[in-house]
């Protein structure tokens, strides 16, 4: 290294002392923890980070945020694939854990400059996590998949601090969007692998729209003035290619008389309008036809024979569409040329292109038993805005996923993390020795997401935080933080709920990687 | 530095500062583009790396060429785009106000007021503004005289070098849109303003400029012996190579006889004379054709007297294939496995000939009753054509957008100051803090009108005044409602009733830059940390040291 060698580098790179090791890992996590930090919460803002090879990326996201910021540290990295957890486990609350995590550091390096031994401070914060989660489990309402109401509720307030806060329209699109993929009666889970999000430049996020059914990318194929618009649409997905074969060695043809010529060159169109005769046979008009890259998926021959019989051809599917393409059209995928009947077909209203201001997209509408995928299509006026709405949007379906899979929720705002502490630190009192100081700073620690909630709006965090104490102490529950209007208010009033999920996986997730860190006593880097 | 505590490599900017400078960094493109708002804005001339020259007045090409790199400045860059391709004109005047929005917030950040309040602020004027522009200052287009088109696409050109001669252009841009009307299947009409094909040709003064009632191609026929003229065409068009037959790869043809070459040449050029021969067979007399023509096809065509053209643009052909109702054929395979040429799939024009406009020669096809129309534009040099293309491409689309929504606006900041009076009217009902916002983005609008005087050299001041003085009494007092309609007459320095004097504007080009305009400051105005990491150093110099 020269002699102006990175930070990042020198800070770990030898053999440190245990401590310091300690040390050097809790201020690298406290440092990621409060850079995300003003993110939290509706008033939260929103972070740029220019990438290496200036990409721009605008957002609100705590994984999004700590997955580009290419950090070096190794415990910094453990925070960032912590709110990664986070968002695989709940999707959203990805922010709260991580200045969660960087709480409890805070707590553990007093707890370590007391001359607590780090086996001890682990063992009473798991102690302290299993009395939280009891506590928040105890706090929280049921609720049922048919009060959409609610539903919608919940999604609100997790798109609230992100820059769709203003367009209810997303949030009762979250929640349609998953009712629509479940049966709420028995589902447990939802697979976001049936909602398909498809941005589009171009609108603004009002214009953000739930389709029941399909909408491609792409264009239909225009080459040769194939049809735009099917009414009646019998869908065909192929996996093969409607060109001429080809043989996987090298192959020679050799001609030696003229009269061969013509047989040769005419083999080619035989071939491919047998190919297309078969597909327009089975009853098939809209052909989507799965990308290739060993040779052409379809050549000019084969769209012209497929124009000419009227079948609308949309190309280049990429593969991993065919599967949510299947189960939104109820077709099956045809390998083979002489596989190709007519009860392999989705069936569709409508299959139509629509012109946008970024080109043309391809709308499958009115499929005959709805229920099983849809898509949403984002639109945004630029990029930035459009990759963020997507975010936001997954963030609130996976809040409606939570509360499909737990259906539970609890008060937002801060008033469950009040309680919890609340709760635990008379649950301290209960205990003896070192085991209860722990578990002291542990509760006392979770008081950062009140304090800095109310820290992002504005307002004073002291005064409000220990207002909200003195409510939870008067047992008033759902008191939480009314960001809006800058005061303590019951918060389930407001309508700010969120699943119970978020907040368990977020304490649980966050106490885990806490004591993984304080575990370490030594950096050796190996090269 | 935070970053040495983040650990990452790269720099942090964050809270005020990282605004401070977005602010700029937008207020800073918006200066750029200001001065070439309005009829009396004046031009830019750009010249890029390679030297290329480009002069002009339309927002979204300045700011293309200029290649920005500030992040937050290419929001504004991009939102000009957006402008341009949703509405096509207008995009000077977004920037504008986006920037004049950001540095408004900006103002109000430092006086402690929350962003996130800000924000909402905005959002509520922004939608109470469309709301009032739908509601009350759009007029539709059923009660104005009819010389009201004409007068949005002389509007659209006030600002452009085209100005002079904008009663000549304005007619012309709207036969030109009038002639492509088209109805879709759901009953409404539709300009497809990319049917209307312009071409450029040195020589002449702008006034001769001319629309042709057919679609001009910039071409010419393949072979001297072609007539140049052809009455009553029939056109094939075509996607493929007209050429002698090639085997595939991998094909190859063995000759173990002398006598067998001369056979198998024959049948090479025979594959293709019988191609062609089908080709003449089905009637057509013109063949239009994307790809190329080799000279022993040419002889078949000129011996039969058609006339051919190659290297046509697929989007030219296809075009007048739309026009002339036939179809492009890529191949002439049919559906038994033969060759065959349909003669459904052959255009009709009027007439095709070949035609010499200053030193080139074009081909026009000619179609009185046909849904294709041409403006071949003249100029003395090359770059006031290239601004003249883009200004007719902009009154185009202005034209298109009138006529497909059916609502118009007065323009000459007449909308700007109603709504800025309205909007300070929805602030004062507001309790909270978002007052201040709203009345903010009230005051931003007024910078429409302010530019467009300062550019005049006019004292804004004192017209924006007078300005909402009169729009003040147009929605307090209702008899006086006409009064609604008062915009800035630039060339007299006065207020006066612009929809009278046919300055208009189509509702929804507003409507479309109040919300792209506010979406974009929002966006900026969200941002409260940049962090930018420090490009990776490629492997290789390594050992170049680091020269941080």
């Amino acid at each position: 290294m020269a002699t102006k060698a990175p930070v990042s580098r020198s800070d770990f790179n030898e053999k440190e002392k245990e401590k310091d090791v300690r040390t050097s890992n809790i201020v690298a996590a406290r440092a990621v923890a409060d850079a995300i930090r003003t993110s939290l919460g509706p008033k939260g803002m929103d972070k740029m980070i220019i990438s290496p090879n200036k990409e721009v990326l605008i957002s609100n996201d705590g994984a999004t945020i700590l997955q580009n910021l290419d950090l070096k540290h190794p415990a910094a990295k453990m925070l960032a694939e912590l709110a990664k957890a986070q968002d695989i486990e709940a999707g959203d609350g990805t922010t709260s854990v991580c200045v969660i995590a960087g709480a409890l550091l805070g707590a553990v390096s007093q707890l370590m400059a007391k001359g607590i031994h780090p086996s001890i401070i682990s063992e009473s914060f798991h102690l302290a996590l299993n009395k939280s989660l009891d506590v928040l489990t105890s706090m929280a309402v049921p609720v049922s998949l048919t009060d959409r109401t609610s539903l919608v509720k919940s999604a609100t307030t997790s798109l609230n601090s992100k820059v769709v806060s203003q367009y209810t329209n997303l949030a009762s699109i979250a929640v349609d969007a998953v009712l629509n993929v479940i049966n709420p009666a028995t589902a447990n889970n939802v697979n976001l692998k049936d909602i398909k999000l498809i941005k589009k430049l171009g609108g603004t996020i009002e214009d953000t729209e739930l389709v029941q059914g399909l909408v491609f990318d792409q264009t239909a194929s225009h080459t040769a003035g194939g049809p735009t618009r099917i009414q009646n649409a019998k869908i065909g997905l192929i996996q093969f290619c409607l060109s001429a074969p080809k043989t996987y060695m090298d192959n020679n043809i050799v001609v030696g008389d003229y009269a061969k010529m013509d047989k040769v060159i005419k083999e080619e169109p035989k071939l491919i309008l047998e190919m297309c005769r078969k597909i327009q046979k089975s009853g098939c008009n809209v052909l989507l036809v799965q990308k290739s890259i060993l040779r052409d998926a379809v050549n000019e021959l084969s769209l012209h024979y497929l124009a000419k019989l009227k079948i609308l051809v949309i190309k280049d599917i990429e593969r991993e569409d065919i599967e949510f393409i299947c189960t939104t059209v109820g077709c099956t995928p045809i390998a083979n040329i002489d596989s190709f009947s007519p009860e392999k077909l989705g069936k569709a209203d409508l299959v139509e292109e629509v012109g946008t201001s970024d080109g043309k997209i391809v709308k499958i509408t009115g499929i005959p038993n709805p229920g099983k995928t849809v898509t949403v299509l984002c639109r945004g006026s630029n990029k930035l805005v459009l990759d963020e709405a997507e975010r936001s949007l997954h963030d609130a379906l996976c809040v409606i996923r939570s509360l499909v899979k737990k259906k539970f929720l609890i008060a937002g705002g801060g008033a469950p993390e009040i309680q919890v502490s609340q709760q635990v630190t008379a649950f301290s009192k209960t205990l003896t020795g070192m085991t209860s100081y722990c578990v002291r700073a542990y509760a006392e620690a979770l008081e950062i997401i009140p304090y800095t909630l109310a820290e992002n709006a504005g307002l004073h965090p002291i005064s409000i935080v220990t207002e909200l104490r003195n409510k939870h102490a008067q047992g008033e529950i759902n008191s939480g933080i009314n960001v809006r209007k800058g005061a303590i208010t019951n918060i389930l009033q407001e309508n700010v709920v969120q699943p119970l999920l978020v907040s368990t996986s977020a304490l649980s997730l966050a106490t885990e990687t806490v004591i993984m860190l304080l575990k370490i006593d030594d950096i050796a880097t190996a090269r | 530095m935070s970053n040495k505590v983040l650990m990452i490599d790269g720099d942090r900017i964050s809270g005020q500062d990282v605004r401070n400078q977005n602010v700029t960094a937008v207020t800073a493109i918006a200066n750029i583009v200001k001065t070439s708002f309005g009829p009396i804005g004046l031009d830019k001339m750009l010249v890029d790396n390679i030297g290329d020259v480009t002069i002009t007045n339309d927002g979204a090409t300045i700011l293309k060429m200029l290649e920005v790199e500030h992040p937050a400045a290419k929001v504004l860059v991009q939102l000009a785009d957006l402008q341009d391709q949703e509405v096509g004109d207008g995009t000077t005047s977004v920037v504008i106000l986006a920037a004049e929005l950001l540095k408004r917030a900006n103002e109000l950040v430092q006086r402690k007021i929350h962003p996130t309040v800000i924000i909402s602020g905005y959002r509520i004027a922004c939608q109470e503004a469309i709301k009032y522009i739908n509601e009350e200052l759009a007029i539709k287009v059923d009660t104005l005289p009819k010389d009201f088109i004409v007068n949005t696409a002389k509007t659209s050109m006030s600002s452009k070098t085209i100005n002079d001669d904008s009663d000549f252009f304005s007619k012309m841009v709207v036969e030109a849109i009038n002639r492509v009307k088209t109805i879709d299947y759901k009953g409404d009409a539709k300009y497809p303003v990319n049917s209307i094909n312009i071409l450029k040709a040195h020589g002449k003064s702008a006034k001769e400029s001319i629309l042709v009632e057919g679609y001009a191609l910039n071409c010419t026929v393949a072979a001297e012996g072609m007539p140049k003229r052809v009455q009553n065409a029939k056109i094939a068009f075509l996607d493929f190579n007209l050429a002698k037959t090639k085997m595939k790869l991998g094909q190859k043809v063995v000759v173990t006889n002398v006598n067998d070459l001369e056979a198998i040449r024959d049948r090479e050029n025979d594959i293709i004379k019988e191609r062609i021969q089908l080709i003449i067979k089905s009637g057509a007399n013109v063949v239009l054709t994307t790809k190329g023509i080799d000279d022993l096809c040419l002889k078949y065509f000129v011996e039969a007297g058609c006339m051919a053209v190659r290297r046509c643009k697929k989007e030219d052909l296809k075009r007048i294939a739309k026009a002339c109702g036939g179809t492009v054929l890529i191949t002439l395979a049919n559906l038994d496995g033969e060759e065959s040429f349909d003669p459904t799939a052959l255009g009709t024009a009027d007439q095709v000939s070949q035609d010499r406009v200053a030193d080139d020669e074009l081909i026009v096809v000619k179609n009185s009753n046909k849904k294709a129309a041409s403006i071949i534009l003249r100029g003395a040099n090359s770059l006031m054509l290239d601004e003249m293309e883009r200004s007719i491409h902009d009154s185009l689309c202005i034209v298109k957008r009138a006529l497909e929504s059916g609502t118009i606006v007065p323009g000459g900041g007449a909308v700007e100051s109603a709504l800025s009076i309205y909007l300070d009217n929805v602030a004062a009902t507001m309790g909270s803090r978002k007052q201040l916002a709203i009345s903010e983005f009230a005051e931003s609008l007024l910078v429409i009108p302010k530019q467009l005087a300062v550019n005049a050299a006019l004292d804004a001041t004192d017209l924006v005044a007078k300005l909402r003085s009169y729009h003040h009494v147009a929605q307090t007092d209702s008899t006086k409602k006409s009064y609604a309609h008062s915009g800035l007459d630039l060339f007299a320095g006065k207020v006066k009733n612009n929809v009278e004097a046919g300055v208009l504007e189509p509702a929804v080009a507003k409507v479309k830059c109040i919300k792209f305009a506010t979406e974009a400051a929002i966006t900026i105005l969200r941002i409260d940390d940049m962090i930018t990491l420090t490009p990776k150093q490629a492997q290789g110099d390594d050992h170049a040291g680091h020269g941080h």
